[in-house]
């Protein structure tokens, strides 16, 4: 069950991906960015990671490809072919690039292979786990309130960067 | 390498109701592990590839942004898998999550810049955005 889910959403998530970058119209590539998204949270919850995965499909799903959509919407508008000499490059850096992934990662895997650790246990739900990591255990407080902060000045960032300029300046 | 620990992965998966049994050797499982973390890490490596190439051969800035997401999302994924495979608890996850909650940020931000490139250049084309001031 866990395999196919892994199949599904993992499918879903490299199939999303090569659809934003072959497909020529950015709309099209957002929606596939969101479906993409949606493969990386359903890769969550195979993991065992469900409280994680919620909050991707709440704050990615529902707010990051939202904003997207409505930039897009505002600033493009019409879509553009790639030229070839770009495609070229890019195919070449991306393909050195991968090799060199494979590689890494087949190193890492030797080791873990070698190590002869198995499975760990099945996972807990995670969202009661969480929420003691950050506030009662307080693991995680300085991350937890440092985050409120920089969230308050996103906000405010945001609005000043996207408002007009008025005549008095600022 | 990776490939070989999908099959031996295909081979235990095959073999498991045999040795469902018995309890299940040491190397088995060691092969289950790999086999498991390296579709994950795949997955991973090819939303990585994908997100790079995205912003090397994309010039609107939209997309530059859309490839961050993705390069951001792979590595959201080998923490949690390595944390979920590796035995450590919550800590991949804690270190996701922030890390989602920051990439939120980054897009608010970025696409005000993004309006506001627009406004003063008439177009988001990275390489047509090439003065501070005019």
């Amino acid at each position: 069950m866990l395999d196919f889910m892994f199949a599904v959403f993992g499918g879903l998530a490299v199939l999303g991906a090569a659809v934003l970058f072959f497909h020529p119209s950015i709309v099209h590539g957002a929606f596939a960015l969101v479906a993409s998204l949606l493969g990386v949270a359903g890769l969550y919850w195979t993991l065992g990671a469900d409280f994680l995965g919620g909050a991707q499909l709440l704050l990615y799903v529902g707010g990051v490809t939202v904003l997207l959509l409505f930039a897009v919407m505002l600033t493009t508008r019409d879509s553009q072919r790639i030229s070839l000499p770009r495609h070229v490059f890019g195919a070449l850096l991306v393909g050195l690039l991968g090799a060199w992934l494979w590689d890494a990662c087949s190193g890492v895997l030797a080791v873990v292979q070698a190590s002869g650790a198995g499975l760990p246990p099945d996972p807990q739900p995670t969202t009661a786990l969480i929420g003691t990591a950050l506030l009662e255990r307080a693991e995680y407080l300085l991350p937890f309130e440092a985050i409120s902060v920089l969230l308050l000045v996103v906000l405010v960032g945001a609005v000043t960067l996207a408002r007009r300029r008025t005549e008095g300046g600022a | 390498m990776i490939a070989a620990l999908l099959q031996d992965a295909h081979a235990v998966a095959q073999a498991a109701p045999e040795a469902a049994g018995a309890a299940p050797s040491a190397a088995l499982e060691a092969a289950r592990l790999a086999g498991s973390l390296s579709s994950y890490l795949v997955v991973s490596g090819l939303l990585f590839l994908l997100g790079v190439a995205v912003i090397l051969v994309r010039r609107n800035a939209l997309y530059v942004l859309m490839g961050v997401e993705l390069i951001l999302n792979a590595a959201n994924l080998n923490f949690v898998a390595f944390a979920r495979f590796g035995g450590y608890g919550l800590d991949g996850q804690m270190f996701a999550l922030f890390v989602v909650i920051l990439a939120a940020a980054e897009a608010a931000i970025a696409l005000a810049i993004v309006l506001r490139i627009f406004n003063d250049f008439g177009s988001i084309d990275i390489t047509r955005t090439d003065s501070l001031r005019d």
